[in-house]
């Protein structure tokens, strides 16, 4: 529960807001989301590094524990905006 | 004509399962009433067994397997079947006080041919309620039903937190997955069991 709490703070610090209906952390700014999955899954230092790190292109950049398909990623980034 | 979507297919393949789930809740409804007749027929005055009985509903089953899915989002090139979900017929027991349940998880154990234990877990590992699943050949052989053995505090918060938030904001459900809410609603359990065991305490010292 530390550890979810640390992350939680870490994902706030860089702006991420929780979306109920994808159960995603996303930032706007940044074009990135964080399944909660992933969260509950990777170890805090991981999902610090994973914020600080720059998306490699102007879409989104998805942080899922299983790579979604390109299907899901195209349909994703169109409810997103 | 638009193509299907997964949603429309997964509506059909409901309401074909619906006779099915119905006879399986009715079954498993019936037989746990008659298994927990003779612990029912000798409670104290301050002990309760409720039985509780629902079939999941259309929306909610598909809400269900979407939320499997990271992005809650069915990738439609894949294919689902509700015949994944072991609680589409679903039977709570409501137990008060918590020192009943081992009786009952063993008058109910024959309820299924053969029952697969799946305990529902606090964030600490503790077990928080029972939960079995499996078949009843006698009401169908392809739809499985589910039953939860669960202290009443615990049950009734559930009960309360599901009609308050979760069912008429269904996209709230995940709202308890943050580390915030999962860290209150682990308090909220604590105190639940807490209540319960030191009520049960009472209980006991004053027969003594």
């Amino acid at each position: 529960m530390k550890d979810l709490a640390r992350k939680e703070q870490a994902l706030r610090d860089a702006g991420y807001k929780y979306h109920f209906d994808r159960a995603l952390y996303l930032n706007r700014t940044a074009k990135k989301a964080f399944s909660i999955e992933f969260i509950e899954d990777k170890p805090a230092d991981e999902l610090e590094q994973k914020i600080a790190e720059d998306a490699p292109g102007p879409g989104w950049h998805f942080f899922f524990t299983k790579e979604p398909s390109d299907a899901v990623q195209r349909e994703l980034s169109r409810v997103l905006g | 004509m638009p193509e299907r979507t997964v949603e429309d297919r997964l509506r059909e393949e409901y309401f074909d399962l619906l006779p099915d789930i119905r006879h399986v809740v009715e079954h498993m409804k019936a037989e746990t009433r008659h298994r927990l007749l003779a612990i029912s027929g000798r409670l104290d005055k301050h002990e309760q067994i409720k039985v509780d009985s629902r079939i999941k509903e259309c929306e909610s089953a598909l809400d269900k397997l979407r939320r499997r899915e990271q992005g809650r989002i069915f990738d439609q090139e894949k294919s689902y079947t509700l015949k994944d979900l072991k609680d589409l017929a679903g039977v709570r027991v409501l137990v008060f006080p918590r020192s009943r349940l081992e009786e009952i998880d063993i008058a109910l154990r024959p309820i299924f041919e053969s029952r697969t234990a799946d305990p529902i877990l606090g964030d600490g590992g503790e077990t928080l309620a029972l939960k079995y699943w499996g078949y009843c050949p006698e009401a169908s052989s392809k739809v499985p039903g589910e039953y939860q053995i669960v202290p009443m505090l615990t049950g009734l918060f559930w009960t309360v937190e599901h009609s308050a938030i979760y069912k008429p904001s269904p996209r709230y459900k995940d709202a308890v997955r943050t580390p915030q809410m999962q860290a209150l609603r682990q308090k909220v359990l604590e105190a639940l069991g807490a209540f319960e065991e030191e009520f049960e305490r009472l209980v006991r010292d004053e027969k003594s």
